[in-house]
């Protein structure tokens, strides 16, 4: 199946360094979320992998080829980068149909792809009166369009409403499981990680991570017990906690907050000091807190960058 | 067995340009406006054609250098003005809010989406232009006094065929500028003062008939004066052609999208 691999990519606008040494690799059959905040160079990642822009060193390439080499692109890659690009003057079934003949696709596919992605009842308006989630869709179509075997979608959620979010959710999780490579940048964390089986995080053009969602928020966050005991002994749970390592800290209404503790440390103990539990929660980070925690150790990002890359 | 691999190969690569082509020619006819341009190439050049013929009189007939198909393309110095805006908004639609980087994440072979541009834009412009040819010289020649030329008369059909080259080639011109400036604004604001301001401001022989028009159209003469002939005349505004494609291909290939 299609690969997209990243080696030691980096592209260089005048004195910016948009993309720095970048090496990573999009494997089928799962969803991997792209993330890093405006400026980060996920969408000059995007376009060198689609050989529209040209590195200044290093090589992206999509299934062992480089982009431009591919000879049905339609095919190998679906892609949207920006649902403004689509031409306002012609309709939503034109556009797709300009782009099915250039990739010698069956005109019948037109007609699928907007049915399933929901346009189909605009898709004779002209692109200029589509709202932005309209054009969205239209844009999943197009990259749709020749059932390529990856596709790289470039914030795809942005404009769509909720019940589109959900639709893109199920969307994505379903080209993964058929085994497709699916590339999706989003600065959207609590999204990102309802559907991410897999994350690159890049900060300030480099790589900050490359890893599981799951391990990737287990190794970047502190998971925390909640709890709470009769009023009478707080103290004597203080005393106990304390003395095992943690720091609890009391919040309102009697209850406490341990921060690096799970509920399979903390409940054993309490047992075993004949401590009443009328309370006991483990809560675990959200990529959120992760996502954080990781861009802290990246200096550039303090520093603004003078383009959206 | 190295031959029919490179005969498949060859295939391949036609049936993939042709792919191209029927999708860049699909823009074109998707986009009202460009229809519309093309149909004003025609009506503003045969109109003023045909009017200009009817008003030719005997004594201009009479003078020593008259060609006697001097009028019969006279609509062409504004018509043309129609083609470049064809050419130019043609391939300006790729350089509106990015739709180059849809067109070439579609055709990432960048000389095969230019050629495919070109012969997009140059098919229709060169069925118009001849159409324009025709009817400029069909419905003209008989309205101007005396009955004019007759097509079977030298020069005729040269010059019907010549009026689409003509229109084919300036339609070429403002596309590669369009390329190289990517959009239209500045090409017509190049092209427009070149061809119908400068050979009216300067003077005398030399240099002005090398100017894309004026070596243009010498084809559009029965026996046109100067030191260009009917088809040097054309070769030269070809190399004019060719080096506003030239230059675009150039930014294209070298640019990011």
């Amino acid at each position: 199946m299609t690969s997209i691999d990243v080696a030691d990519l980096t592209k260089e606008y005048g004195p910016v360094r948009a993309v720095d040494g970048l090496t990573f690799a999009v494997r089928p059959g799962r969803v991997t979320g792209f993330l890093g905040p405006n400026g980060a160079g996920k969408s000059t990642t995007l376009r060198l992998i689609l050989g529209l822009d040209r590195p200044t060193s290093g090589t992206a390439t999509v299934g062992g080829l480089p982009y431009r080499a591919l000879d049905e692109p339609a095919r190998r890659v679906g892609a949207l980068l920006d649902p403004g690009a689509a031409p306002g003057s012609r309709t939503g079934r034109d556009h797709l149909r300009v782009l099915a003949a250039a990739g010698r696709i069956p005109a019948r596919r037109v007609a699928e792809v907007l049915e399933l992605t929901g346009i189909a009842g605009a898709a004779d308006r002209r692109i200029r009166s589509f709202s932005l989630g309209m054009r969205q869709r239209l844009g999943i179509a197009a990259a749709l369009l020749g059932d390529p075997e990856a596709l790289l979608l470039d914030e795809p959620s942005n404009g769509l409403d909720p019940e589109g979010i959900i639709w893109l959710r199920g969307l994505l999780r379903e080209l993964a499981g058929e085994g497709r490579t699916v590339l999706v940048s989003s600065h959207l964390m609590g999204e990102t990680a309802e559907f991410a089986d897999h994350l690159v995080v890049l900060g300030g053009g480099g790589l900050l991570a490359d890893a599981g969602t799951g391990a990737l928020i287990e190794a970047w966050t502190t998971p925390r017990v909640r709890l709470r005991t009769t009023e009478a002994e707080g103290e004597r749970l203080r005393a106990l906690l304390t003395e095992h390592g943690y720091a609890p800290v009391l919040a309102a209404e009697g209850r406490w907050t341990v921060r690096g503790a799970r509920v399979t440390d903390i409940g054993p103990l309490m047992a075993r000091a004949g401590l009443p539990v009328l309370e006991l929660t483990g809560e675990q980070g959200t990529l959120e807190e992760a996502y954080l925690a990781l861009t802290a150790g990246a200096p550039e990002f303090a520093a603004a960058h003078p383009r959206e890359v | 067995m190295s031959v029919s691999v490179s005969v498949s190969v060859s295939v391949t690569a036609f049936t993939a340009f042709a792919a191209v082509l029927r999708s860049e020619s699909l823009k074109i006819r998707s986009a009202r406006s460009l229809g519309l341009t093309l149909a004003l190439v025609f009506a503003v050049t045969a109109g003023f054609s045909v009017l200009m013929s009817t008003s030719l009189g005997p004594e201009e007939q009479a003078a020593p250098d008259f060609d006697p198909l001097e009028s019969a393309y006279f609509g062409l110095n504004f018509g043309q003005v129609a083609a470049v805006c064809f050419g130019a908004l043609a391939v300006a639609g790729e350089y509106r809010g990015g739709a180059l980087r849809v067109s070439l994440t579609a055709v990432p072979r960048r000389g095969r989406f230019y050629a495919a541009k070109l012969a997009a834009v140059a098919v229709p412009s060169f069925a118009v232009g001849l159409v324009t040819g025709a009817v400029c010289f069909l419905a003209g020649q008989p309205l101007t006094a005396g009955g004019g030329m007759g097509p079977g008369d030298p020069g005729a059909v040269r010059a019907m065929v010549g009026c689409g080259l003509y229109l084919t080639l300036i339609t070429l011109l403002a596309a590669g500028l369009a390329t190289l400036l990517r959009g239209a604004t500045a090409v017509l604001g190049l092209l427009i003062p070149l061809l119908m301001i400068v050979p009216f401001v300067i003077r005398g022989e030399g240099l002005i008939e090398y100017l894309p028009d004026r070596a243009g159209r010498q084809i559009l003469f029965q026996d046109p004066v100067g030191s260009l002939g009917p088809w040097t005349g054309l070769a030269v505004l070809a190399l004019w052609t060719a080096a506003s494609v030239w230059a675009g291909w150039e930014a294209l290939r070298r640019r990011d999208a």
